[in-house]
Protein backbone atom coordinates (compact mmCIF):
# COMPACT_ATOMS: atom_id res chain seq x y z
CA UNK A 1 0.00 0.00 0.00
CA UNK A 2 1.06 3.25 -1.17
CA UNK A 3 -0.28 6.25 1.27
CA UNK A 4 -0.01 9.58 0.69
CA UNK A 5 2.32 12.62 3.17
CA UNK A 6 2.94 15.81 3.10
CA UNK A 7 5.98 15.68 5.65
CA UNK A 8 9.16 16.88 4.02
CA UNK A 9 12.42 15.12 4.69
CA UNK A 10 13.09 17.47 8.25
CA UNK A 11 9.93 16.88 9.80
CA UNK A 12 10.14 12.96 8.40
CA UNK A 13 13.63 12.81 10.50
CA UNK A 14 12.32 14.74 13.20
CA UNK A 15 8.93 12.58 13.91
CA UNK A 16 11.34 9.62 14.24
CA UNK A 17 13.95 11.21 16.12
CA UNK A 18 12.39 13.50 18.92
CA UNK A 19 8.75 12.29 18.64
CA UNK A 20 9.25 8.89 18.62
CA UNK A 21 12.67 7.80 20.18
CA UNK A 22 13.03 10.27 22.37
CA UNK A 23 9.63 9.05 23.90
CA UNK A 24 10.55 5.69 23.90
CA UNK A 25 13.77 6.78 26.10
CA UNK A 26 11.40 9.13 28.39
CA UNK A 27 8.95 5.96 28.71
CA UNK A 28 6.33 8.41 27.65
CA UNK A 29 3.80 6.53 26.00
CA UNK A 30 0.87 8.92 25.06
CA UNK A 31 4.00 10.50 23.47
CA UNK A 32 4.87 7.47 21.42
CA UNK A 33 1.16 6.51 20.30
CA UNK A 34 0.24 9.87 19.14
CA UNK A 35 2.69 9.49 16.31
CA UNK A 36 0.61 6.32 15.17
CA UNK A 37 -2.79 6.28 13.47
CA UNK A 38 -5.35 4.00 15.54
CA UNK A 39 -5.23 1.25 12.97
CA UNK A 40 -1.04 1.41 12.52
CA UNK A 41 0.74 -1.47 11.86
CA UNK A 42 3.51 -2.66 14.15
CA UNK A 43 5.50 -5.78 12.98
CA UNK A 44 9.06 -7.30 14.22
CA UNK A 45 10.29 -8.61 11.26
CA UNK A 46 13.05 -10.86 12.39
CA UNK A 47 10.92 -12.70 15.34
CA UNK A 48 7.20 -12.39 13.11
CA UNK A 49 5.74 -10.29 16.06
CA UNK A 50 2.42 -8.34 14.89
CA UNK A 51 1.06 -5.87 16.43
CA UNK A 52 -2.46 -4.44 15.44
CA UNK A 53 -4.05 -1.01 16.12
CA UNK A 54 -2.79 1.10 18.77
CA UNK A 55 -4.06 -0.44 21.87
CA UNK A 56 -2.02 -3.70 20.81
CA UNK A 57 1.01 -1.48 19.48
CA UNK A 58 0.56 0.23 23.58
CA UNK A 59 0.75 -3.47 25.29
CA UNK A 60 3.61 -4.09 23.50
CA UNK A 61 5.69 -0.71 24.75
CA UNK A 62 3.61 -1.14 28.20
CA UNK A 63 5.91 -4.33 28.79
CA UNK A 64 8.71 -2.63 27.23
CA UNK A 65 8.75 -0.24 29.93
CA UNK A 66 7.65 -2.56 32.81
CA UNK A 67 10.67 -5.21 32.25
CA UNK A 68 13.07 -2.32 31.67
CA UNK A 69 14.34 0.54 33.95
CA UNK A 70 16.05 2.59 31.01
CA UNK A 71 15.94 2.49 27.78
CA UNK A 72 18.34 4.41 25.03
CA UNK A 73 18.08 5.08 21.77
CA UNK A 74 21.80 6.61 20.09
CA UNK A 75 24.00 6.78 17.25
CA UNK A 76 20.28 7.00 15.09
CA UNK A 77 21.58 7.24 11.08
CA UNK A 78 18.42 8.02 8.98
CA UNK A 79 17.52 6.93 5.41
CA UNK A 80 14.89 9.59 4.15
CA UNK A 81 12.47 8.79 1.01
CA UNK A 82 9.98 11.80 1.50
CA UNK A 83 8.82 11.65 -1.92
CA UNK A 84 7.11 7.90 -1.03
CA UNK A 85 6.50 9.00 2.94
CA UNK A 86 9.29 6.43 4.11
CA UNK A 87 11.79 6.67 6.55
CA UNK A 88 14.36 3.98 7.61
CA UNK A 89 16.79 3.96 10.69
CA UNK A 90 19.87 1.94 11.82
CA UNK A 91 19.86 2.37 15.40
CA UNK A 92 21.52 1.22 18.63
CA UNK A 93 19.32 0.45 21.07
CA UNK A 94 20.49 -0.27 25.05
CA UNK A 95 18.09 -1.92 27.17
CA UNK A 96 18.84 -2.22 31.26
CA UNK A 97 16.39 -4.65 32.61
CA UNK A 98 14.82 -4.24 35.78
CA UNK A 99 17.72 -6.44 37.27
CA UNK A 100 20.68 -4.41 36.12
CA UNK A 101 21.48 -6.86 32.78
CA UNK A 102 22.35 -4.71 29.84
CA UNK A 103 21.68 -5.82 26.47
CA UNK A 104 22.75 -3.92 23.25
CA UNK A 105 20.75 -3.90 19.75
CA UNK A 106 21.76 -2.90 16.91
CA UNK A 107 18.59 -2.70 14.83
CA UNK A 108 16.97 -1.14 11.69
CA UNK A 109 13.21 0.35 11.66
CA UNK A 110 10.86 1.45 8.26
CA UNK A 111 8.30 3.54 8.48
CA UNK A 112 5.65 4.50 6.28
CA UNK A 113 3.56 7.78 6.97
CA UNK A 114 0.17 7.95 6.23
CA UNK A 115 -0.85 12.06 6.35
CA UNK A 116 1.41 13.62 9.66
CA UNK A 117 1.28 9.66 11.68
CA UNK A 118 2.91 6.31 10.82
CA UNK A 119 0.44 4.06 9.57
CA UNK A 120 2.78 1.01 9.37
CA UNK A 121 6.28 -0.07 11.22
CA UNK A 122 8.63 -2.46 10.69
CA UNK A 123 11.38 -3.81 12.83
CA UNK A 124 14.52 -5.70 12.52
CA UNK A 125 16.39 -6.85 15.49
CA UNK A 126 19.92 -8.16 15.47
CA UNK A 127 20.39 -10.97 17.94
CA UNK A 128 18.10 -12.54 20.37
CA UNK A 129 14.45 -10.67 20.03
CA UNK A 130 13.32 -8.23 22.37
CA UNK A 131 9.58 -7.11 21.29
CA UNK B 1 31.06 9.73 -12.19
CA UNK B 2 28.07 12.18 -11.05
CA UNK B 3 25.77 11.30 -7.97
CA UNK B 4 23.24 8.84 -9.16
CA UNK B 5 19.07 9.46 -9.35
CA UNK B 6 16.28 7.62 -7.65
CA UNK B 7 16.19 4.99 -10.50
CA UNK B 8 19.50 4.26 -10.18
CA UNK B 9 19.37 2.85 -6.63
CA UNK B 10 16.34 0.52 -7.14
CA UNK B 11 17.83 -0.60 -10.35
CA UNK B 12 21.26 -1.43 -9.09
CA UNK B 13 19.30 -3.56 -5.95
CA UNK B 14 16.91 -5.15 -8.27
CA UNK B 15 17.78 -5.46 -11.55
CA UNK B 16 21.52 -6.01 -11.03
CA UNK B 17 22.16 -7.22 -7.58
CA UNK B 18 19.31 -9.54 -6.49
CA UNK B 19 18.93 -10.65 -10.16
CA UNK B 20 22.42 -11.50 -10.14
CA UNK B 21 22.05 -13.32 -6.91
CA UNK B 22 18.78 -15.47 -8.16
CA UNK B 23 20.58 -16.55 -11.20
CA UNK B 24 23.61 -17.35 -9.04
CA UNK B 25 25.86 -14.96 -11.72
CA UNK B 26 28.67 -14.69 -9.50
CA UNK B 27 30.77 -12.28 -11.25
CA UNK B 28 27.25 -10.06 -11.80
CA UNK B 29 26.85 -10.21 -8.29
CA UNK B 30 30.62 -9.33 -7.32
CA UNK B 31 30.09 -6.55 -9.94
CA UNK B 32 27.77 -4.71 -7.61
CA UNK B 33 30.87 -4.46 -4.66
CA UNK B 34 33.43 -2.26 -4.10
CA UNK B 35 37.05 -4.24 -3.57
CA UNK B 36 37.44 -3.21 -0.09
CA UNK B 37 33.33 -3.77 0.67
CA UNK B 38 31.98 -5.21 3.50
CA UNK B 39 28.72 -7.28 4.25
CA UNK B 40 27.45 -7.98 7.63
CA UNK B 41 24.43 -9.98 8.71
CA UNK B 42 23.23 -8.31 11.97
CA UNK B 43 21.09 -11.01 12.96
CA UNK B 44 23.94 -13.48 13.94
CA UNK B 45 26.99 -10.79 13.75
CA UNK B 46 28.60 -12.26 10.79
CA UNK B 47 30.78 -10.05 8.77
CA UNK B 48 32.19 -10.94 5.53
CA UNK B 49 35.19 -8.48 4.24
CA UNK B 50 36.20 -7.88 0.83
CA UNK B 51 34.61 -8.49 -2.79
CA UNK B 52 37.31 -10.99 -4.03
CA UNK B 53 37.74 -12.43 -0.45
CA UNK B 54 35.00 -12.81 2.35
CA UNK B 55 31.63 -11.81 -0.13
CA UNK B 56 33.08 -13.79 -2.91
CA UNK B 57 33.36 -17.08 -0.36
CA UNK B 58 30.14 -16.56 1.41
CA UNK B 59 28.37 -15.93 -2.23
CA UNK B 60 30.17 -19.17 -3.43
CA UNK B 61 28.65 -21.05 -0.05
CA UNK B 62 25.35 -19.62 -0.96
CA UNK B 63 24.80 -20.70 -4.05
CA UNK B 64 26.47 -24.45 -3.63
CA UNK B 65 24.43 -25.18 -1.03
CA UNK B 66 21.05 -23.53 -2.73
CA UNK B 67 19.41 -25.01 -6.43
CA UNK B 68 17.21 -21.83 -6.21
CA UNK B 69 17.22 -18.42 -4.83
CA UNK B 70 14.42 -15.90 -5.03
CA UNK B 71 14.04 -12.62 -4.11
CA UNK B 72 11.21 -10.66 -4.47
CA UNK B 73 7.67 -8.51 -2.64
CA UNK B 74 10.43 -5.19 -2.75
CA UNK B 75 9.45 -2.30 -0.67
CA UNK B 76 13.11 0.32 -0.91
CA UNK B 77 13.62 3.62 0.79
CA UNK B 78 16.04 5.30 -1.12
CA UNK B 79 17.33 8.44 0.12
CA UNK B 80 19.47 9.80 -3.05
CA UNK B 81 21.39 12.82 -1.06
CA UNK B 82 22.55 9.98 1.45
CA UNK B 83 22.95 7.70 -1.10
CA UNK B 84 21.77 4.95 0.81
CA UNK B 85 18.71 2.48 0.06
CA UNK B 86 17.55 0.64 2.88
CA UNK B 87 15.16 -2.37 1.47
CA UNK B 88 12.83 -4.88 2.52
CA UNK B 89 11.94 -7.83 0.47
CA UNK B 90 10.93 -11.81 0.73
CA UNK B 91 13.62 -14.33 0.26
CA UNK B 92 12.67 -17.91 -1.09
CA UNK B 93 15.24 -20.78 -1.17
CA UNK B 94 15.31 -24.32 -1.98
CA UNK B 95 18.63 -26.32 0.01
CA UNK B 96 19.93 -28.88 -2.26
CA UNK B 97 20.32 -31.47 1.26
CA UNK B 98 16.83 -31.28 1.83
CA UNK B 99 15.02 -29.83 -1.33
CA UNK B 100 12.25 -28.05 1.05
CA UNK B 101 11.81 -24.33 0.42
CA UNK B 102 12.19 -22.00 3.05
CA UNK B 103 11.11 -18.48 3.04
CA UNK B 104 12.55 -15.26 5.18
CA UNK B 105 10.79 -11.69 5.00
CA UNK B 106 14.83 -9.72 5.47
CA UNK B 107 16.02 -6.33 5.01
CA UNK B 108 19.31 -4.71 3.48
CA UNK B 109 20.96 -1.74 4.07
CA UNK B 110 23.11 -0.90 1.39
CA UNK B 111 25.32 2.31 1.04
CA UNK B 112 26.81 3.46 -2.13
CA UNK B 113 29.99 5.84 -3.43
CA UNK B 114 30.47 6.02 -6.70
CA UNK B 115 27.31 3.66 -8.02
CA UNK B 116 28.57 0.58 -5.78
CA UNK B 117 27.73 -0.75 -2.82
CA UNK B 118 30.25 -0.13 -0.16
CA UNK B 119 28.84 -1.47 3.07
CA UNK B 120 26.00 -3.98 3.15
CA UNK B 121 23.80 -5.03 6.42
CA UNK B 122 21.51 -7.72 6.37
CA UNK B 123 19.11 -8.46 8.46
CA UNK B 124 17.26 -11.86 8.35
CA UNK B 125 13.81 -13.79 10.07
CA UNK B 126 14.77 -17.01 11.07
CA UNK B 127 18.23 -18.86 10.60
CA UNK B 128 21.20 -16.89 9.25
CA UNK B 129 21.98 -18.27 4.72
CA UNK B 130 24.80 -16.32 5.04
CA UNK B 131 27.66 -18.24 6.19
Amino acid sequence: MQYQTQLNRNQLVDLVLTQYFANIDRKDLDGILACFHDSALVTIQTSFALHEGKASVGRMFADLFARHRRITHKNISCTVDAKNGRIAAHYIEELVANDGTRTVFDNTAFWRLRADRFQALFVYESGAQML
Amino acid sequence: MPKPGYEYYIDMVTKRYFDAVDKQDLQRVLDCFHAEATLQEMTSSTEHCGREAGIKRMFEGLFAAHSRIWHGNFVHTVDVEGQTICSQFSVEVTPRASGEELRYENCNRFYLADGKFDRVFVYMSGDNLLK
